[in-house]
């Protein structure tokens, strides 16, 4: 049988995976298969977007999570015997795909960002970020199925293709969890997205006490832009909420601007800033990590500098 | 009483890493941590044991030379530590970790009750020894906590998934894997360093071990992230910045 496999959590998801997994699949003429969750009306738009077959999995009881599914994902992968199996790198998809990868005896390539069929090797050879984002990890799975967590946003989703046809199956509903979810709580977005955001001012320790943000605040504002921060200060401090923590196991950011301001400049940190289109800092340290991954470096006392800046900015 | 594994890694310090003329990692000048992902584990593990008695085994895998972070373990509170040792347990891959850790947690600590790891290591960040640790012992696995409770013979877990948390139960023995939110690791006074050198602390060699499965991933390259900027520095006086907002709009940036 065999085929590449994708499981996420949300069809949002799925449809990124797709891209990936019918990429891979074109190259060795595998088919493709997408579970979708509790969501059969899903199951056509997944087909136009490259899926040979959708596998429906049923709504979960109220006290269950996701990896109550983990029985049936096991039991039909030994079945079908996929070739690949990729899953959404979500906080429950992560686990799911590590317990998964136990069973099936295979190997995981965890938080993947790249993958690519080497028909040299005759592997797919797959990339990712290692020592908090300074290294470039390439690895290869030598047993079957290879394995993969992909982050939601490194693909685009799929692109419909009009006349594609394909199949659906019904799997069973899992068999009841030792782990009970016993509540769920919605998280209030405290803060702007800052993922999107063109301009972001990120604060890190440099800043001596929580009132003192104002000023990172206004000159974020004087930039058209948001606030951001290092993790220290979204989940130490708890002066910012973590939204707006950037890095390595925080947001990625993409803006046209970024300001480090009193940021030193840890790899986890950096890793997340890494598609800036323009890095800037602002640290009394001369040689501050920040400097070397950064455009434009000014050294300086903070409590100095941006108020100076934030003058220059209005009168400009 | 409960009996709490905390696991951690002995890890190279990122900070210490440097990238060579042809974009190669130079490990040459490193120093070693224990995973401050782990830091977690254990602190949350002891801070468990001060409310509810019991103790704490820090567990760990790895070369020789962590012995050191053995030390460290058990003067952040542990009250035992189990080494399991080898030179050829420099490049574990985590379903090799895993397996090493559930084979000797069998053998050595068959009673425990809870089993806590951090959510990842801090050099490769795979975070899946966790969750593959609880698969090998058929246990409950309830991953990226934020919140740990432990009554009688049941945890409570917050744990945060993408836009919600689940508060979730599970009857010990359980596994969960902390996030660093969970609490601020102590750091340890001269007091705790001189007690960790009297603490029981056994090394298992790999021989006492059922063998190593080999690997399943192959590493078949590791190279610098490439970041290239232009680094280009400026100094706080007025004339300065001046140069500096201009950089800023000729590269339209701003306005």
């Amino acid at each position: 049988m065999g085929g590449i496999w994708i499981f996420a959590d949300t069809r949002g998801q799925t449809l990124e995976l797709l891209n990936v997994g019918h990429r891979l699949a074109a190259d060795r003429k595998l088919n493709l298969s997408a579970f979708l969750l509790n969501d059969p009306d899903g199951a056509g738009d997944c087909i136009s977007r490259g899926a040979d077959e959708v596998l429906l999995l049923p709504a979960l009881a109220d006290d269950q999570s996701l990896e109550a599914f983990l029985p049936v994902l096991v039991e039909e992968a030994k079945k079908s015997d996929p070739d690949m199996f990729l899953f959404a790198a979500t906080a429950r998809g992560k686990e799911l795909a590590a317990r998964v990868a136990v069973h099936l005896e295979t190997g995981l390539c965890s938080s993947c960002t790249a993958l690519t069929y080497d028909p040299e090797r005759k592997a797919v050879v797959m990339e990712r970020l290692a020592h908090g984002g300074a290294a470039v990890q390439k690895v290869v799975c030598r047993t079957r199925p290879v394995m993969a967590t992909i982050p939601p946003g490194a693909f685009e989703p799929a692109e419909a293709v009009e006349g594609r046809s394909g199949r659906t199956r019904e799997l069973p509903a899992p068999p009841p969890s030792r782990l009970k979810v016993l509540e769920r709580k919605i998280k209030a977005r405290e803060a702007q997205d800052i993922g999107e955001a063109r301009v972001v001012v990120s604060v890190g320790r440099g800043f001596e006490k929580k009132e003192d943000l104002a000023m990172a605040r206004e000159l974020a504002a004087a930039l058209g832009g948001e606030i951001g921060c290092t993790r220290p200060l979204s989940e130490e401090m708890h002066w910012l909420p973590e939204e707006a923590c950037i890095g390595l196991s925080g947001a990625q950011v993409k803006p046209d601007l970024y300001m480090g301001v009193g940021v030193s400049g840890q790899i986890q940190h950096v890793t997340g800033i890494r598609n800036a289109r323009v890095i800037c800092a602002v640290n009394k340290d001369e040689n501050a990590p920040i400097f070397s991954v950064a455009d434009f470096g000014i050294v300086g006392d903070l409590y100095d500098v941006v108020p100076k800046l934030i003058q220059k900015l209005k009168q400009m | 009483m409960p009996t709490i594994i905390a696991c951690f890694k002995w890890v190279v310090d990122e900070a210490y890493i440097r990238k060579g003329s042809s974009g190669d990692l130079v490990f040459s000048t490193v120093d070693f941590k224990i995973s401050e992902y782990d830091r977690n584990a254990v602190e949350e593990a002891v801070r468990l044991k001060e409310a509810h008695g019991g103790k704490v085994v820090a567990l760990t895998v790895g070369p020789p030379g962590a012995t050191k972070g053995v030390k460290d373990a058990l003067s952040r509170g542990c009250d035992e530590a189990i080494f399991v040792a080898d030179t050829s347990f420099e490049n574990l891959e985590p379903s090799q970790t895993a397996e090493i850790l559930a084979a000797v947690i069998r053998s050595r600590v068959p009673d425990f009750d809870l089993i806590i790891c951090g959510e990842g290591s801090g050099d490769l960040y795979a975070q899946q020894v966790g969750a593959r640790l609880a698969e090998h012992l058929a246990i409950p696995c309830i991953s990226f906590v934020q919140k740990l409770g432990v009554a009688g013979v049941s945890l409570t877990a917050e744990r945060k998934v993408e836009r919600y948390t689940e508060i979730t139960s599970a009857l010990l023995p359980s596994l969960v894997t902390v996030l660093p939110e969970i609490n601020v690791p102590r750091i340890p006074g001269v007091k705790d360093t001189l007690t960790a050198s009297r603490k029981p602390a056994a090394t298992v060699r790999k021989e006492e071990l059922p063998p190593v499965g080999e690997p399943r991933l192959q590493t078949i390259g590791i190279a610098a992230a490439r970041m290239d900027r232009t680094c280009e520095k400026f100094g706080a006086d007025e004339a300065e910045l001046a140069r500096f907002a201009d950089a800023l709009r000729k590269k339209g940036v701003i306005r």
